[in-house]
């Protein structure tokens, strides 16, 4: 019972993660209806940025937080100026192929600036803490705790601000929302830039509880964010974050009963099923409808 | 002279994959990011089907040592096995990014099984001894044969090419292509949409084991390394390039770029980030700027006559209704349908 519990435990930290990744690939969605194949990157974007960061900043977590966040703002930022706005009116799959092409870009960039091989933070994971039933290092902790703040906040910014409510008008219909005398473009801009910064937070987060990490950190977290964002509905902020802790729950569990090794084929396996039973999330009981033609 | 060999076999053998994923997502309208692994699984096949018995500690299944052409028509039927699953769960329901996300999703985990599960090819190590199979019973050289294969390569490249280009111009070709125009419109008109697909997508994947099995002799070793889901972007881009849709225009580009990538890169630093860099920024253009490709799909068919004899050739496969000619015929016809 007590290692079920240290395993529920282990996969409320990687949920942690996975909802920050997730909320962030949501939002992106929401404001410009895209699958945002390169959100990975602003990841692992943030996670370099982290990286480097740690050297001006010596051993200061919270610096190398924000410089991570930094980082993800302007990468989102750049994507949606750079890319995504130049393909609106496109077809969602063309965007989503371009995105593709974007992530390769970004990917192999940061392979030739910072090498292919793995590097470590020196940040101290801390020691181990019993909370209830519960066993968590330092780190994860600060992780939590942080991602249970950072929702908290953005339930704030997007439920109580001017900002929120322009971002909810929007990923409603954009063109009505502009001709409401929102500015569309701004709002868009905006949103594109608090989901980078989520994502390089959250990036820097990811790595920090690895350990170690390399280019490719946050190509191989997509397909779990989809899959946390897919489980919540995707487009929908706030039951993507119940997606996030049930995906998180359910590939940490299934590692820890047969083989870690596993661990991602039980993550992807589980969208699969997702994808085909439940596209519109496990939170709604429409009636599933993925037929867009 | 043998490096232009060698340049040449691989850009043919993946032209015949890039045939075979047009046939998904030229014809059809289908992203499918699964595509790598057919291929890979075709190579995979091919080879624990020739390379004998496995040697302790090695392990992998069957181990058997089949001469190589009936090895690759026994690997390629395991591959469109494979593929009849995944078709039939995908393409029933998902479409656009649900589609393409559930491939990946399921390649990427048919990735890392076959990395991390040792008895099926033998993981991270992976299958190799498939060295120029018939060599001796041909009596050719080593350079020889390897010349003799890029010649099997392109000739089964060209019979791909004619049997492609054939069910392009055919009625079931161009009812794909209604299909992937406007497939309310279709449905209307009374298309079975998901055998249509299902049909299309099992032929393609054909292509893709042959082309795996083909790539088996060429590097004549296989292991996780040697593929990972993301080398299908190469192809979409070379047909981006080339033109989706049309057969010919998809050869062209795969030739084009592979050789393009193969050249240009060895004189730029940071050898393969670069090329994917560059294989990256390649798609993102072709998309903004001239997404129908250097050879634009021909309306009604790859052919030229395709449309002019669509109408004639109408409800030769025995429909009720006739075939249609082209997309905006079909756009017509669900208007109509819709208006009833």
């Amino acid at each position: 019972m007590s290692t079920f519990l240290i395993n529920v435990g282990i996969g409320l930290a990687t949920a942690a993660i996975l909802a920050l990744s997730a909320v962030a690939f949501t939002l992106e969605y929401a404001v410009s209806r895209v699958a945002n194949f390169a959100h990975g990157e602003l990841l692992t974007i943030g996670a370099y940025a982290a990286y480097s960061g740690q050297a001006i900043f010596h051993q200061n977590i919270a610096a190398a937080a924000l410089i991570a966040a930094a980082a993800g703002a302007l990468a989102g930022l750049g994507l949606n100026a750079g890319l995504i706005e130049q393909f609106r009116g496109r077809s969602a799959i063309t965007v989503f192929i371009a995105t593709l092409g974007a992530s390769l870009v970004l990917q192999n960039s940061l392979l030739i600036i910072y090498g292919a091989a793995n590097v470590t933070y020196t940040f101290s994971q801390g020691s181990l803490h019993h909370v209830g039933p519960f066993l968590w290092t330092t780190s994860d902790l600060r992780v939590i705790g942080s991602a249970l703040l950072i929702a908290g906040l953005l339930y704030a910014l997007l439920q109580r601000t001017r900002f929120g409510k322009a971002v909810r008008a929007i990923s409603e219909d954009r063109a009505l929302a502009q001709v409401s005398g929102i500015p569309a473009r701004r709002v868009v801009m905006q949103a594109w830039g608090l989901a980078g910064a989520l994502a390089g937070f959250a990036g820097f987060a990811l790595a920090e509880t690895i350990g170690t990490f390399g280019p490719s950190l946050g190509f191989s977290f997509l397909l779990l964010t989809i899959t946390a964002s897919v489980a919540g509905g995707i487009g929908r902020p706030y039951a993507t974050l119940g997606g996030a802790v049930v995906v998180g729950l359910a590939v940490e569990l299934a590692g820890a009963y047969t083989s870690s090794a596993y661990q991602n084929v039980y993550g992807f396996g589980l969208l699969v099923v997702l994808m085909l039973a439940l596209p519109n999330g496990i939170f709604v009981r429409r009636s599933a409808v993925a037929v867009r033609a | 002279m043998m490096y232009w060999v060698s340049v040449v076999t691989e850009a043919g053998i993946f032209a015949i994959l890039a045939l075979g994923l047009d046939m998904v997502w030229g014809w059809c309208g289908d992203f499918d990011l699964a595509f790598y692994g057919y291929l890979a699984l075709g190579s995979y096949m091919t080879m624990v089907l020739t390379i004998g018995k496995p040697v302790p500690p090695t392990q992998y299944i069957l181990g058997l040592s089949l001469p190589y052409p009936l090895a690759v028509v026994l690997a390629d039927i395991a591959v469109v096995a494979f593929a009849a699953i995944i078709g039939a769960v995908t393409l029933r329901n998902l479409r656009e990014i649900y589609f393409a996300v559930t491939t990946l999703s399921a390649v990427s985990a048919l990735y890392l099984f076959v990395q991390v599960y040792t008895p099926l090819f033998d993981g991270y190590n992976g299958l190799f001894g498939l060295v120029n199979p018939g060599q001796a019973a041909l009596n050719l050289t080593y350079n020889g044969y390897r010349t003799f294969f890029m010649a099997v390569v392109l000739g089964l490249l060209g019979l791909a090419y004619l049997l492609v280009q054939r069910v392009s111009g055919s009625p079931f070709g161009r009812m794909l292509r209604a299909v992937r125009d406007d497939e309310q419109a279709a449905r209307a008109y009374g298309r079975g949409i998901f055998f249509a697909k299902y049909r299309a997508y099992l032929f393609g994947a054909a292509l893709a084991g042959l082309a795996g099995g083909l790539l088996a002799v060429f590097i004549s070793a296989f292991n996780t390394s040697a593929w990972a889901p993301q080398e299908l972007l190469l192809i979409y881009a070379a047909i981006l390039v080339g033109g989706r849709g049309n057969p010919r225009g998809v050869i062209i580009g795969v030739f084009v770029v592979y050789v393009a990538f193969v050249e240009l890169t060895r004189f730029l630093p940071f050898g393969d980030a670069m090329r994917q860099i560059l294989i990256g920024l390649l798609i993102i253009l072709m998309l903004r700027f001239r997404p129908e490709g250097i050879f634009a799909e021909r309306p009604g068919g790859a052919r030229a006559g395709g449309a002019r004899a669509g109408g004639a050739r109408a409800g030769r496969t025995g429909n009720q209704v006739g075939e249609v000619a082209d997309p905006a015929a079909a756009r017509a016809a669900g208007t109509k349908a819709a208006g009833t």
